[in-house]
């Protein structure tokens, strides 16, 4: 378990994250997708905290503000889906589209 | 470049389900397997937090996103369940963009990780407390220069801000009903 090991899980889920953010229609699909890719900067946070010399419990201290801002950001994004749902009875992403025209 | 002793045959034993739980999360039909698969590439996460001498971070990732936040995403699904992902127009075939583009961070892990050769001479250095309860606690509410005092009392009012917001949001307007 090196460095480099740690760092490529993380680019390997981060990239899984990019694809299902692109490939699913589905707005909660799209939210999970993006969790994915929040836990893999979590990672290298807690990598680069325990492998390099310097200051080890601020990277630590720092994904804890991230696992906090994605809480936020869920509950948010959950009560826009809510909305949404009571609204136009549909869940594709396509049916935001009223928002702009 | 790839160690094998015991310690690192388990690591890799858990990427492998990492990488396996998160791809089955992004491609299976259902969106409720979806966020079940999701709560297993979390766990097993917060294994390899456990093996990086994280224990505090490894048990708030299961209290927050495991207990707290897909059980949130679940409810969601179950509410508004009976549209399945087959209901979805989908008119422009994404999935070959979206496998480019996926795939392309595995050119970026070569470029920027195997082609780096100090990233190798790294060895853990962190002191082993580094991220329990006591030491993450102190730094994070010491009002020292290094301390992290104003960015918790923020954190914390972005969190109450939120949370009433996505109450107001969610909440059912008279008129609609």
């Amino acid at each position: 378990m090196t460095l480099l090991n740690c760092l490529l899980l993380s680019f390997i889920l981060f990239g899984i994250g990019v694809f299902g953010l692109l490939r699913r229609r589905h707005i909660v699909a799209m939210l999970i997708s993006i969790e994915l890719m929040l836990n893999a900067a979590n990672m290298n946070f807690i990598s680069f905290a325990y492998f390099s010399k310097g200051d080890a419990s601020a990277g630590a201290i720092f994904s804890l503000f991230v696992i906090a801002i994605t809480a936020c950001e869920m509950a948010i994004a959950l009560a826009i889906v809510i909305a949404m749902y009571r609204r136009t009875h549909s869940l594709d992403i396509d049916s935001l589209r009223g928002l702009h025209e | 470049m790839f160690p094998t002793e015991l310690k690192d045959l388990f690591f890799y034993f858990i990427s492998a389900l990492t990488i396996t739980t998160a791809l089955a999360t992004v491609l299976v039909k259902n969106v409720l397997q979806s966020a079940i698969f999701l709560i297993f590439s979390f766990v097993a996460t917060a294994i390899i937090y456990l093996m990086l001498h994280a224990e505090f971070i490894a048990i708030s990732q299961v209290m927050v996103y495991a207990g707290g936040v897909v059980i949130f995403v679940i409810f969601t699904i179950l509410l508004t369940s009976h549209l399945g992902e087959t209901a979805f127009s989908t008119k422009v075939p994404r999935n070959f963009i979206a496998a480019f583009l996926g795939l392309s961070f595995l050119g970026l892990a070569y470029r920027f990780l195997f082609q780096n050769h100090s990233l190798l001479s790294y060895t853990p250095s962190a002191p082993l407390d580094y991220a329990s309860l006591k030491s993450i606690a102190f730094r994070l509410l010491s009002i020292q220069s290094n301390g992290f005092v104003i960015a918790f009392e923020l954190i914390g009012l972005i969190l109450f801000a939120s949370l009433i917001a996505a109450v107001s949001i969610a909440r059912k307007q008279k008129e609609e009903k």
